[in-house]
């Protein structure tokens, strides 16, 4: 039955979730059709198909502009039918941005970077929207299982239009914000109120390292492993491309999208051509939905958001503006607490004076926490000159920076007997190099630290107050050097 | 032809949509709900429910174009059968089981893409109508460098 056009109504036919099928008609009459991968709501009168590869729909196209597609609402389950009119291909411009972004990530897990890629966005004018009388909507789903009990709850949940990006949720996450009094609060915050306000469960925050486009988790929530320390590089997986792009970056359906993804590799691979390395995915597993968000301060990238959901379509493109808005405050607040710390962490020392203690004054040494305990022998740590990475018993630690600053820490309390240390003198020792302007040392801290806590918790940083910590050892420590 | 690989693949319980178009070249399409590869390769027999059949019977009658296409999720495995309509009629009562069968396999399938098994069980299975296509060309598309190339 024709219908008024609303696609906004729509949207979640529009997420990738259920393959759609495009008819075309050469100009010799001969029908085609073919199953698509993604159908892209453009706006209330327009919808975007990807063109990945040359082939018969795109010539059909050429010559006879008329097209139908057939889409599925995985929500309510009814079949849709939209006639089509080609209007133009896109290559630039925000359509074809975040169209060619999300294949992009999704190209580079599976290896797929460069082959696997947008050549245009084909917009499409919808001329009609009909319902499909043998596809009818499920009157109701039955609660059958625990899964499905939980389906029916969200879906109930979203046809009642529950937005997430809500003012209280928004309001409950600054008040978090501006109750942290540390860099390490502020980011625990962030990622707790992401939880508790908005029900995303499952994020972490990146941060760029020394290196030039690595990226390094700072924090992580809903993981079974804590993740600090985990590297993402420059335009590789969402992380990596939303660095890049400067742009959020949303996926749904990210299980079917990848399955059609390595189908791709697996004949690419089949014709010779050679596939890069794939990227694993940064959290969980077998995450059905992502969204990457850029935090950018007048421009300048201060790290990453990454959230993810096992929910096929968890993030809407509604919420697009508000993700922006989020992402902007967030990094507003993180460059914030980074510069305020460094500056009353120098005030603090200059305003003591007083020279950092030597090991007798420091405090008991801790008790190492968690499973990894030292080894009876104590432990090695071994700094790699060339690599700049320690590794502890055998084990990789840390590398770049936060290993340089944990390597002269550990020499200098070897050598003059000091546990404890001040920010300032970090930003003094020329062997380590730190830029003048923004150098994040505090960032860099934090992670040391966290990193330490993880993989080696009887060495320990704790802080002891503005700009001064201590270096604290629970077991003994055998220092070894190699090339 | 069909060979019997093929025809297996086509009758496992996939995703299947019939193509066609009127008069004035505009597309139309439907849903297929199963398929039976016969006489030796050279014919499909397209299972449609009938309220999906009415959707392409005007064009099918009209100038007798017809093209099937296939998909297997999770390995995007697809392909395509160019053909021309040779007639119509009600599905024979002994055809429902296979009918009904290969449905369910399809569903059971959506599985493997995250698709919860109730999802399109409101859909219409039967009665169907039987359409009768012979095969004249058959294609590759599974995505990827080679689609399009003739099996």
């Amino acid at each position: 039955m024709a219908q008024p056009l609303g696609l906004e109504a729509m949207a979640s036919c529009f997420q990738g979730l259920i393959p759609a099928a495009l008819f075309t008609c050469a100009k010799d009459g001969t029908p085609n059709a073919a199953f698509l991968s993604h159908v892209d709501y453009v706006d209330a009168t327009h919808v975007a198909l990807s063109f990945q590869f040359f082939n018969k729909s795109k010539r059909n196209i050429a010559e006879n502009p008329q097209a139908l597609v057939r889409l599925i609402d995985p929500d309510t389950s009814q079949g849709w039918r939209l006639k089509l009119h080609y209007v133009r291909s896109e290559t630039e411009g925000p359509v074809f941005e975040r169209m060619a972004l999300r294949i992009e990530a999704i190209a580079s897990y599976s290896g797929l970077k460069g082959i696997f890629r947008l050549l245009a966005a084909d917009i499409y004018e919808v001329l009609s929207v009909e319902t499909v009388a043998d596809e009818p909507p499920l009157a109701c789903l039955a609660p059958t299982s625990a899964a499905g009990s939980a389906r029916q709850t969200q879906l109930e949940a979203d046809r009642r239009g529950n937005p997430v990006f809500t003012m209280e949720a928004l309001q409950d996450l600054s008040t978090r914000i501006h109750r942290a009094d540390s860099l390490e609060r502020l980011l625990d915050s962030i990622l707790e109120g992401l939880e508790a306000s908005f029900g995303f469960e499952h994020s972490m925050i990146l941060v760029p390292t020394i290196e030039e486009g690595t990226f390094v988790t700072i924090a992580s929530r809903g993981y079974p492993e804590m993740g600090v320390g985990a590297e993402a590089r420059l335009g590789e997986g969402i992380i990596g491309m939303v660095a890049e792009a400067r742009k959020p970056i949303r996926i749904s359906g990210l299980i079917r999208q990848m399955l059609y993804a390595l189908a791709v590799q697996k004949r690419a691979q089949e014709q010779g051509i050679v596939a890069s390395q794939r990227i694993p995915l940064p959290g969980l597993p077998q995450p059905d939905s992502q969204l990457g968000v850029p935090l950018l301060v007048r421009g300048e990238l201060v790290g990453v958001l990454c959230i993810e959901s096992t929910h096929p379509y968890r993030f809407h493109e509604e919420d697009k503006v508000s993700i922006e808005l989020l992402g902007s405050y967030l990094a507003i607040a993180i460059q914030n607490m980074q510069l305020q710390e460094r500056s009353a962490a120098d005030a603090a020392v200059e305003a003591s004076g007083e020279a950092p203690r030597k090991s007798t004054q420091a405090a008991p040494p801790p008790k190492p926490r968690g499973k990894a305990a030292a080894p009876k022998g104590g432990r090695e740590l071994a700094y790699y000159l060339g690599e700049e990475c320690i590794l502890v018993d055998g084990e990789y630690l840390i590398r770049s920076l936060p290993a340089k600053i944990l390597w002269l820490l550990l020499r200098r309390r070897t050598a003059e007997g000091r546990a404890e240390f001040t920010n300032r003198e970090l930003r003094l020792d020329k062997s380590l190099n730190l830029p003048e302007w923004k150098d994040n040392l505090e960032t860099r801290l934090l992670l040391l630290r966290r990193r330490l806590d993880q993989k080696c918790p009887d060495i320990r940083i704790i802080p002891r107050g503005r700009g001064r910590f201590a270096l604290e050892l629970a077991c003994d420590v055998a220092l070894v050097e190699r090339p | 032809m069909i060979d019997k690989e093929l025809a297996a693949f086509l009758e496992e319980g996939i995703a299947i949509q019939i193509g066609t178009r009127n008069a004035r070249l505009e597309p139309n399409g439907a849903r297929v709900v199963a398929v039976r590869v016969v006489d030796a390769g050279t014919r499909i027999v397209a299972f449609m429910p009938e309220r999906a059949a009415k959707v392409v019977t005007a064009d099918l009658e009209d100038n007798g174009q017809a093209t099937l296409v296939f998909a297997r999720p999770p390995d995007e495995r697809s392909c395509q059968v160019k053909g021309v309509f040779e007639g119509m009629a009600g599905a024979h009562r002994d055809d429902e089981r296979f009918v009904r069968d290969q449905w369910q396999r399809w569903l059971e399938r959506l599985t493997t893409i995250g698709l919860p098994l109730p999802t399109l069980q409101g859909w219409d299975v039967w009665p169907c109508l039987a359409v009768r296509v012979r095969v004249t060309a058959l294609f590759n598309q599974t995505p990827g460098p080679n689609a399009g190339v003739v099996l």
